[in-house]
């Protein structure tokens, strides 16, 4: 079996590692953009704040592709997929057949519409090479801009604080990972940003850049000039497929897949960011751009590539993070719409240093979102993810005490 | 190979198990002297109150596929196979608690330890006592526990011996599995207390 992954991130590694453990002898070739060693995307964000060095993202052996016996296509993309022929056209012409592809291809950062995006020191932040270069220019570095409070920005705006920078932050909503927290967790996450330094503008954006070579000014789109020695762009991502045909293969924000990730096309499948599965909490399609949920998808994808069928359950948001005093996590759904006949229990909040809080569809746990004593997160996303019926009066899961004994009747 | 098994039916709470582990996994190896340590070494086994207050003792379950394993941002967690036992290396781990989202059963702590890195915290979890094993001894946690609630045998024989259990308590003359009078009555006290109490 001749298989092809396009894409060398995590969602394309853990799918070749899983066709191998199910298949020695077969033919696994790999087109990747990136000529770095496998290594951890979301790693980048502790190098960026100083707590990890560049040479701790590798998560493989430098030989990945020698011992796992795999033809790497390094340093270039793909350019097209001919369905009907079974051949991906890579970017210099070359042709390479397939008998089962995945496409692995990620996200690209959401591309800003700004003047003077030439400048030096602007930047997004997705890649081992964006945060080297990040790195590079934080030496003489006094002010930092960064745009957009998701995950990204909001990751960007922290690491830049703990280097002692002075950073603005320009984000749309009014309090960071909007998407991620509801409106008291998003305020506490905030008041600690605040609280060590950060500034932050609420309902702007960058619309131009100036400077003399180097940024040196961010204009928003409010007429504000800020003053800054490096800009860092983290306005979401979008899934990479604009060389994926869209009349052969069904496409909506990302490439549709069915439960066992197989794509509209046969013997086509796509994992991780790139892949629009279903939102397990939401109950619909959903492009969920996480490297845990890439891994397993990955994982997935491969087995079933390699003639094991494995169906997939769908992807969950969740997120973990450390700010400063806070810890963070989040999964699911924790913004239902109003209408969506939710229930919500709360307990904590600013001043206890300690909040939970829990979204319910009838009996069905689809949202959490807890700051500190993070320890019982798992047992909660596993609840959300199983989706099993709370038996319990919701109220016992939200206390200090809560652990996996008193699941159990 | 012999594995912790865990009879959540037996435990009395009485967490000698967490101090043994605690104990195991200091620098001393020693009670009197763990706790002048610093950092003080910290169980791996967790006692939590059940529904009825009753002890619950909760541990890694060195999980094959390990959730905790495939979520690990810095490759930090491995298995060693010829311990079936899942690793955290603590050199390697960046404590970002991507394993406590992963982890189904909250076994996960995060903290400074006394066989980690200096002045960082990281994410601990059980071992299986991978050191006592190596010299021969039992886990820890096994040896402590009075109540039989924690045992060290063949995972095979513990699964026979409790199907046959099983089989055995759907026969309606025969008596329900029997636990300890002590461990019965200890948890219809409990049990009792919190009802007379309305909670």
């Amino acid at each position: 079996m001749k298989h092809v992954i396009i894409g060398n991130g995590i969602a394309g590694v853990c799918a070749a590692e899983a066709i191998r453990i199910l298949d020695a002898t077969a033919d696994i070739t790999m087109i990747g953009d990136e000529t770095f060693p496998p290594y951890s995307r979301p790693m980048i964000s502790h190098v960026l704040d100083g707590s990890q060095p560049h040479s701790k993202l590798p998560i493989r052996s430098d030989h990945f592709y020698d011992e796992l016996k795999i033809t790497p296509l390094l340093g270039q993309r793909a350019s097209a997929i001919d369905v009907d022929n079974k051949q991906v056209h890579l970017a210099d012409g070359t042709r390479v057949n397939f008998e089962r592809l995945l496409i692995a291809t990620g996200a690209d950062p959401r591309p800003l519409k700004a003047e003077g995006l030439d400048l030096k020191n602007i930047f997004y932040m997705r890649t081992q090479d964006h945060v080297k270069q990040q790195v590079a220019a934080l030496d003489g570095a006094r002010r930092a801009v960064v745009l957009g409070g998701g995950l990204v920005g909001f990751k960007a705006a922290y690491g830049l604080l703990k280097r002692g920078l002075e950073v603005t932050m320009l984000i749309t909503s009014g309090y960071p990972l909007s998407m991620q927290v509801d409106q008291t967790a998003g305020h506490m996450i905030l008041d600690e940003l605040v609280h060590h330094g950060l500034k932050v503008e609420v309902g702007v954006s960058a619309c131009a850049f100036e400077g003399n070579g180097s940024v040196q000014v961010a204009v928003t789109d409010a007429g504000t000039r800020l003053p800054c020695d490096m800009v860092i762009v983290g306005k979401g991502v979008l899934p990479a497929r604009t060389f994926i045909p869209k009349d052969r293969i069904d496409l909506d924000l990302g490439v549709v897949v069915d439960d066992h990730l197989q794509t509209s096309a046969p013997d086509i499948y796509a994992a991780g960011d790139v892949a629009e599965s279903v939102d397990i909490a939401r109950a619909c399609r959903w492009v969920n751009a996480l490297w845990p949920e890439a891994a397993s998808q990955g994982r997935v994808a491969g087995l079933n590539m390699a003639g094991r069928p494995v169906a997939y359950p769908g992807s969950l948001s969740r997120n973990v993070m450390r700010v400063f005093g806070l810890d963070v996590l989040t999964v699911g759904n924790a913004n239902p719409q109003e209408d969506a006949g939710c229930r919500v229990v709360e307990t904590g909040g600013a001043d206890k240093k300690y909040y939970r809080h829990l979204v319910l569809k009838d009996d069905i746990l689809v949202g959490v979102v807890m700051i500190n004593r993070i320890e019982q997160g798992g047992v909660l996303r596993s609840l959300i993810e199983n989706r099993i019926p709370i038996r319990l009066p919701p109220e016992i899961l939200i206390t200090p005490g809560f652990n996996f004994g008193r699941l159990l009747s | 190979m012999k594995q912790v098994v865990v009879h959540p039916e037996r435990c009395v709470g009485c967490m000698q198990c967490m101090l043994a582990c605690a104990t195991a996994h200091s620098r001393s190896l020693t009670l009197f002297a763990a706790v002048q340590e610093t950092p003080q070494p910290k169980p791996r086994i967790h006692v939590g109150a059940g529904r009825f207050n009753e002890g619950f003792p909760n541990r890694c379950r060195h999980c094959d596929p390990a959730p905790c394993q495939m979520a690990c941002l810095a490759g930090a967690i491995y298995r060693r196979d010829s311990m079936d036992t899942v690793m955290i290396n603590p050199d390697r781990c960046i404590n970002c608690a991507s394993c406590a989202m992963a982890c189904p059963y909250g076994v996960i702590r995060f903290h400074e330890d006394p066989l980690g890195p200096v002045g960082h915290a990281i994410a601990v979890k059980c071992d299986n006592c991978s050191a006592r094993v190596a010299k021969g001894q039992v886990p820890a946690c096994v040896e402590v526990c009075k109540a039989g609630a924690l045992t060290y045998e063949e995972m095979d024989a513990a699964m026979r011996r409790k199907t046959r259990t099983v089989a055995r308590s759907m026969s309606v003359d025969t008596d329900p599995p029997a636990i300890p009078a002590g461990v019965a009555l200890l948890k219809s006290i409990k049990q009792s207390e919190l009802q007379l109490s309305g909670s």
